[in-house]
């Protein structure tokens, strides 16, 4: 019983921080959309690697 | 790998910034001088000769080729990084605590102390980035902070919008064409001074660290708090890190704040919570008093740390430190 309540305490946990990750990526989105419409170009650096904010697009 | 020690400074650390390519890390100290150090060996390049009193502030421009300071002597310095040629000094009735570039260097912003019979001040210059040319006495823009004085202050993305931390706590939106107040929310304690503002990188949010013992990720836009993080000891700085999901905060009680002895015990410590998710997932100790500036390499590489002991400490982050991820960052990566 004991470890059942452990696992559900786990599960609480790890769909909190999922929760608060899908939260947080939307409204990353939302401001890179705010960007875009205000004309923000994200800053090249010498490397030609776009900013590096964790959340850099893959570019094909 | 082991920390640099940058060992040069006489008296304590108030700044630390490195340059936008993250080889160069400049730092400013109460001892007067400004120093500038390759960031990979700690090896001091050159030093800043000028300053009359302790200096609180250093920046440098996107390209590297001008340094803003500002400090006790009533004055804010423009320099020539390469040469260490001091190009402009501008005077003010009392102190400057905070210098800052624009996102594209063409404007520098100062906040000025408050002294009786003197407010607060945010003023901004628009700058030339040519060592050559004639900078100007003229003030673009004033705004003057008369509810609680302004400690901290930058410039958002384009430079929309000046954010300014306070003393009582607040944080305050101006609009930075004409200076006027657009918002002013309490986001730490009541009278529990803003100490450190250090920006994501594209700007579309902040970090401000406070005495109440509290780091805050806020909103550019609608000063919402996103994210909080909380310690145990009054905060002096917080930076967010680029490439992982972290944000390193530095503070720590200064020894003749301290009552009791075991207060003391591991204060002194850079702390790593994750950004997201706001729990503490590392220290590093290292320090001998307070931490009073962090510092973040722009791609994420390392940080270097300003301490009250008058050292900077340069930390390159080891892999652990890039492949550490929670459970559910890898079910999204795998995605």
């Amino acid at each position: 019983q004991d470890l059942a309540k452990k696992n559900t305490a786990n599960r609480q946990v790890v769909e909190q921080r999922r929760r608060l990750l899908e939260e947080w990526q939307a409204w990353r989105e939302q401001m890179r959309e705010m960007l875009a419409e205000e004309g923000y170009e994200e800053p090249v650096d010498a490397d030609g690697v776009a900013g590096a904010d964790g959340d850099v697009e893959e570019v094909e | 790998m082991r920390p640099i020690l940058l060992s040069g400074h006489e008296r304590a650390l108030t700044q630390v910034k490195y340059n936008s390519d993250g080889d160069i890390i400049f730092s400013v100290s109460k001892d007067h001088v400004v120093c500038a150090w390759f960031s990979h060996n700690g090896e001091r390049l050159g030093t800043y000769h000028g300053h009359q009193g302790a200096l609180w502030t250093v920046d440098v421009d996107p390209t590297s080729t001008l340094l803003a300071t500002g400090g006790a002597d009533n004055t804010m310095r423009l320099w020539e990084v390469k040469t260490g040629k001091l190009l402009k000094t501008w005077d003010f009735a009392t102190s400057i605590k905070r210098v800052e570039f624009s996102p594209d260097g063409r404007q520098l912003l100062g906040v000025t102390e408050k002294r009786s019979g003197h407010l607060s001040t945010i003023v901004i210059y628009e700058i030339e980035p040519d060592v050559d040319a004639e900078q100007t006495n003229e003030q673009s823009l004033r705004i003057v902070c008369d509810e609680s004085k302004a400690t901290v202050a930058g410039f958002s993305y384009l430079s929309k919008f000046i954010i300014a931390g306070h003393e009582d706590g607040t944080v305050s939106q101006y609009d930075a064409k004409t200076g006027e107040l657009l918002l002013n929310i309490t986001v730490h304690e009541d009278d529990m001074q803003v100490t450190d503002l250090q920006w994501s990188p594209d700007r579309t949010y902040f970090i401000t660290a406070s005495k109440d013992k509290t780091a805050k990720l806020i909103s550019t836009n609608d000063l919402e708090v996103l994210k909080s993080y909380s310690t145990d000891t009054p905060l002096n700085s917080a930076a967010i890190t680029p490439v992982k999901d972290y944000v390193i905060l530095g503070g720590g009680q200064a020894a003749m704040d301290v009552t009791t002895t075991s207060a003391r015990q591991g204060k002194f410590e850079a702390r790593f919570y994750h950004k997201i998710f706001m729990e503490e997932i590392g220290r590093v100790r290292g320090h001998f008093g307070p931490l009073n500036y962090v510092a973040v390499h722009p791609k994420g590489t390392g940080y270097c740390s300003g301490g009250e002991d008058g050292y900077v400490r340069v930390h390159h982050f080891d892999k652990p430190y890039f492949d550490f991820m929670y459970e559910v960052e890898r079910e999204q990566a795998n995605l």
